[in-house]
C-alpha cells in the first residue's frame, strides 16, 4: 500500500502539472488566436480531464494512508509516529490529519475534490472555468510537490519495523478532533475556488459580475466550513485544554480567524459589486488576501514558526510556503497592474448614510480586526528578528482592540439592513430606528438590577462589565431590527395571500433566501456575541477535596463522592466523582478525569461540564495534592456559554437557507420544465 | 499486486485524459449584449427589491420615488443599448 500511495501522489502531480501547462497553453492560444497542432479547445479539454483525474489519484493516496493506519502498517514512518494498535478506529482515521505529511495530503485531497466539482460543472461558463481550473491546478501542483518531495506521507521507517506505534497526540483523542480539522481545512482550501475565479476573471477581463454569482455559493459554503471549523476548535479547546475558556488568542486560532474575517468582509462587499458595480478592486484584493491568509494559516499551523498548543505538526517546510506566498502575491500584483482599468467602479459612494457605506464600514472594521490579529500573531517573530528576543503578545492586547471592534460590528449588523441603497433620509432613519432603539434602551436599563454594571469601567480596571452591558443592549436592538424586517415583509405577503403571518414570513424567506437567510445568520452571530459577553461574569474556585467535602460556586454546591483510578490498554486515568446540588436538590453527577496515555506517556484533561442556558459548571481534575493524595478540583462557573453553540447552529441554518434557491426561481424552473417537456414530447412525436 | 494497481491507475488516467472527445465545449467570450442582459436582470432585481421594501413601509414616499427614478433611468439606458445591439445583430440577415 505505501508504494501505491506514493505512486498515486506522483501521478497526481503529473496530472496537475499537465492541467496547469496544457490549460495555460490552450488559454494563451485562444487569447492570441494562434493555433498549434491540436486545437486549443481540445487541449483545454485534456487539461480539464487531467484535473478531474488528479482527484481520483489523490483520493487513492489518501485512501492508502488511511488503510495503512487501519492495518497498523508500521513500516510507514508516519503511521508509526501518529498511530498505535490500541488506538480506537475513529482516531485511526484522524491520523490522516494529525501530522504534518498527512494534513498536507488532506489539503491536496480536498483541493482536488473542490477542483473536481468545479471542472465537472464547467458548462456554467466554459471559458471562465478553464481559467479557474488552470489557476487551481497551479495551487494543486504546489501542494502535491510538497507531499511528493518535502513532506512525504509514505516514507518508510529505517531499520526494523516497530511492533507498535507511538500513538496519536492525546490532545487529539477527542470526538471533535475527528471533524474539526477537516472542517477547518475545507474552509481554508475552499477559498482557493473563489480566489481562482477572481484571478481568472481579472486575467480574462471578464465583463460583468456574473463570476461573483457563480462563486457565491462556493464562497458561502467555504465560509460555513471555516466558521464550523473555528467553533469546533473552540469547543475542543473548551472541553480538552481544561483552562476554563474557549478562545485564548493562540497563534493557530488567530490563523484560522484571519481568513474568516476577510472572507466575511468579501461576502458583504461583493453585494455592492453585484448590485451597483462598486468596489471591484477592493473585492478582488479581499479574496486575494483571504486566500493568502489561508495559506499563511497553514504555514503557521505546519511550520512551527510560532509556538502554539494547536500546532501539532512542525517542520522546516516554511520556506516552501513563503516561496509560494511570494509567487501568489507576485501573480496577483502583476495581473492587477495589467488589468486594473477593467476594475473601474461604475458608481461612486453617494452618501455616508447608506447601505453601501455600512458595508464599507463593516469591511474596514473587519480588516482592522484582521490586521490587529495578524500583527499580534507575527509580533513575536518580528520582535525576534529585530531585537533578538521573542516578545509574546497575550490576550489583553487582542481584547483591548477586538472587543470594541466586535461591539461596533454588532452595531453595523443592526443598522446595515435598515439603510437604503444610495442614501437614506432622516425620515427613513426615524421610521426604522425608533423601535430597535427603544428596545435596546429598555434592555440596557433592565439588566442593571441583574448585576450588569456599566460603571465598573470607571471604578475598577475591569472593562468587561461595561462591554457586556453595551453588547446586551445592542444585541436586543439588533434582534428587534431583524425581527422587524421579517415582520414587515411578512405583512406584505400576508396582505396579498391572506395566509397567517408566520406562514407569510416563511414564504418571504423562501422568496429571497439570500437576504433572509443572511438575517438569520446575523441573528446567530448576535447570539454568539451574547454568549461571549458572559465571560465578563466568570467565577472559579479551586480546592483539594476529601470524601464528602464540598464547596459552593454560584448557586451550586459541589460535593466529592469518591475518587479513584483505572486503566485500559490506551491510557491510565485518575478521576473524581462529584455530586452537584442546587437549592438542596441533586442536579447532576460530574466525573472529571486526568488521563496519561500509554504510548506517548502524555497527560490529558477530560473536563466534566454541566451546561445550561444560563451557565456552564465546568469542572477539571487538576491533579493530586502531593501531601494528602486527595484530588485537586478546579471549578468554573461560565455564564451564557451555551448561547455560543446555539448561535453557531442558528448560523449554520441561516447559511443553509441563504444557499437554497429562491422560491420564485424554483417555480420558474418548474414552469420552464413544464413548458419544455410537452414541447420535447411534441417534437419527439413529430420526429416519429 | 501493488505493481498491477499502479499500472492500472496510470493507464486508466492516461486513457481518461487523452481519449478523443468529439463534442468539445467551445470557449466563447461574453459579448457586450450578454453583459447588458445580465445587467438588466440585476437592475430589475434591484427595482423589485426596492418596490417590496417600499410596500413593507421601510422607506418614505419621497425616498422611494427618487430611488425608483434613478434605477428606472439606469434600466432604460441599458434596455436602449440592448435594443440597439439586437437590431444591429438582426439587420444583416435582412439586408
Amino acid at each position: 500500500m505505501p508504494a501505491f500511495g506514493s505512486f498515486s501522489l506522483l501521478i497526481a502531480l503529473v496530472l496537475s502539472g499537465y492541467n496547469l501547462l496544457a490549460g495555460a497553453v490552450a488559454l494563451r492560444q485562444l487569447a492570441t488566436g494562434r493555433r498549434g497542432w491540436i486545437s486549443p479547445e481540445k487541449l483545454a479539454e485534456t487539461a480539464r480531464r487531467a484535473g478531474i483525474a488528479s482527484f481520483f489519484t489523490t483520493a487513492c493516496a489518501a485512501f492508502a494512508l488511511v488503510w495503512a493506519a487501519f492495518t497498523n502498517d508500521f513500516s510507514v514512518a508516519y503511521i508509526t509516529e501518529h498511530s498505535n494498535r490500541a488506538l480506537p478506529a475513529a482516531y485511526k482515521f484522524a491520523a490522516l490529519w494529525s501530522g504534518q505529511e498527512g494534513s498536507l495530503l488532506l489539503w491536496a485531497f480536498l483541493l482536488s475534490a473542490y477542483g473536481f466539482v468545479l471542472r465537472v460543472r464547467h458548462k456554467v461558463d466554459v471559458k471562465l472555468t478553464a481559467y479557474a481550473s488552470t489557476i487551481l491546478a497551479g495551487i494543486q501542483v504546489f501542494f502535491l510537490l510538497l507531499v511528493n518531495v518535502a513532506a512525504t506521507p509514505f516514507s518508510l521507517v529505517t531499520g526494523a519495523i516497530p511492533a507498535d506505534g507511538n500513538g496519536l497526540n492525546p490532545l487529539l483523542q477527542y470526538p471533535e478532533m475527528v471533524i474539526h480539522p477537516p472542517m477547518l481545512y475545507l474552509g481554508y482550501v475552499g477559498f482557493s475556488v473563489p480566489f481562482a475565479f477572481a484571478l481568472g476573471a481579472l486575467m480574462m477581463r471578464y465583463p460583468g459580475e456574473k463570476w461573483i454569482h457563480i462563486t457565491r455559493r462556493w464562497t458561502m459554503v467555504t465560509w460555513l466550513f471555516l466558521t464550523v471549523g473555528i467553533f469546533l476548535g473552540m469547543h475542543w479547546a473548551y472541553s480538552v485544554l481544561g483552562w476554563g475558556g474557549y478562545w485564548g488568542w493562540d497563534p493557530v486560532e488567530n490563523a484560522s480567524v484571519m481568513p474568516w474575517l476577510t472572507g466575511t468582509a468579501f461576502l458583504h462587499s461583493v453585494m455592492m459589486q453585484e448590485k451597483r458595480g462598486m468596489m471591484k478592486s477592493w473585492n478582488v484584493w479581499l479574496i486575494f488576501s483571504t486566500f493568502m491568509l489561508a495559506i499563511l494559516g497553514t504555514l503557521l499551523t505546519r511550520s512551527g514558526l510560532v509556538s502554539s498548543v494547536h500546532a501539532f505538526a512542525q517542520s522546516a517546510i516554511g520556506t516552501w510556503f513563503w516561496v509560494f506566498l511570494v509567487i501568489v502575491l507576485a501573480v496577483c500584483l502583476f495581473t492587477y497592474v495589467l488589468n486594473r482599468d477593467h476594475l473601474k467602479t461604475e458608481h461612486k459612494l453617494e452618501s455616508l448614510v447608506s447601505r453601501e457605506s455600512s458595508f464599507l464600514f463593516n469591511n474596514l472594521v473587519l480588516l482592522a480586526a484582521c490586521f490587529t490579529v495578524l500583527w499580534g500573531t507575527l509580533f513575536p517573530v518580528l520582535s525576534e528578528y529585530v531585537q533578538g528576543n521573542r516578545v509574546t503578545v497575550s490576550a489583553p492586547f487582542y481584547n483591548r482592540v477586538a472587543v470594541p471592534i466586535g461591539v461596533f460590528l454588532l452595531f453595523l449588523t443592526g443598522i446595515g439592513p435598515l439603510l437604503a441603497w444610495r442614501s437614506t433620509s432622516m425620515r427613513s432613519i426615524r421610521k426604522n430606528f425608533v423601535l430597535p432603539g427603544i428596545v435596546g434602551l429598555l434592555v440596557a436599563i433592565a439588566i442593571i438590577p441583574l448585576g450588569v454594571h456599566p460603571w465598573t469601567i470607571f471604578t475598577t480596571d475591569e472593562q468587561g462589565g461595561f462591554y457586556a452591558w453595551i453588547t446586551f443592549a445592542m444585541a436586543a436592538a439588533v434582534i428587534t431590527a431583524i425581527f422587524a424586517e421579517f415582520w414587515r415583509g411578512g405583512k406584505v405577503i400576508q396582505q396579498k395571500s391572506g395566509q397567517n403571518l408566520l406562514t407569510s414570513m416563511v414564504q418571504l424567506t423562501r422568496r429571497n433566501t439570500r437576504r433572509y437567510g443572511g438575517y438569520i445568520v446575523h441573528f446567530g452571530i448576535v447570539l454568539i456575541f451574547i454568549g461571549i459577553s458572559g465571560q465578563a461574569f466568570n467565577q472559579s474556585h479551586e480546592q483539594t477535596m476529601n470524601y464528602k467535602q464540598s464547596f459552593m460556586l454560584g448557586p451550586y454546591t459541589i460535593e466529592c463522592l469518591d475518587y479513584s483510578q483505572d486503566s485500559n490498554p490506551n491510557y491510565d486515568t485518575e478521576f473524581a466523582l462529584l455530586n452537584v446540588y442546587r437549592g438542596g436538590h441533586l442536579v447532576t453527577q460530574l466525573s472529571p478525569e486526568l488521563r496519561v496515555y500509554a504510548a506517548s506517556q502524555q497527560p490529558s484533561t477530560i473536563v466534566a461540564n454541566h451546561s445550561t442556558l444560563a451557565w456552564d459548571l465546568y469542572v477539571i481534575y487538576a491533579g493530586k495534592d502531593p501531601g494528602t493524595g486527595q484530588p485537586v478540583i478546579k471549578a468554573f462557573l461560565n455564564p451564557l456559554v451555551a448561547w455560543i453553540w446555539i448561535g453557531l447552529i442558528v448560523t449554520i441554518i441561516g447559511t443553509g437557507i441563504a444557499l437554497a434557491p429562491n422560491l420564485s426561481a424554483a417555480i420558474a424552473a418548474q414552469r420552464h420544465r413544464a413548458v419544455v417537456a410537452p414541447e420535447v414530447v411534441a417534437a419527439g412525436k413529430a420526429g416519429d | 499486486m501493488t505493481t498491477l494497481a499502479c499500472g492500472l491507475l496510470m493507464i486508466g488516467a492516461f486513457f481518461y485524459v487523452f481519449w478523443p472527445e468529439r463534442n468539445v465545449e467551445a470557449q466563447h467570450s461574453k459579448t457586450r449584449l450578454e453583459y447588458l442582459r445580465e445587467r438588466r436582470e440585476v437592475l430589475y432585481d434591484n427595482l423589485r427589491d426596492l418596490n417590496f421594501e417600499y410596500r413593507s413601509g421601510k422607506y418614505p414616499e419621497e425616498d422611494y420615488a427618487a430611488q425608483r427614478a434613478t434605477l428606472e433611468n439606469e434600466a432604460a439606458e441599458t434596455v436602449a443599448e440592448i435594443e440597439l445591439l439586437e437590431s444591429d445583430a438582426f439587420a444583416p440577415q435582412h439586408s
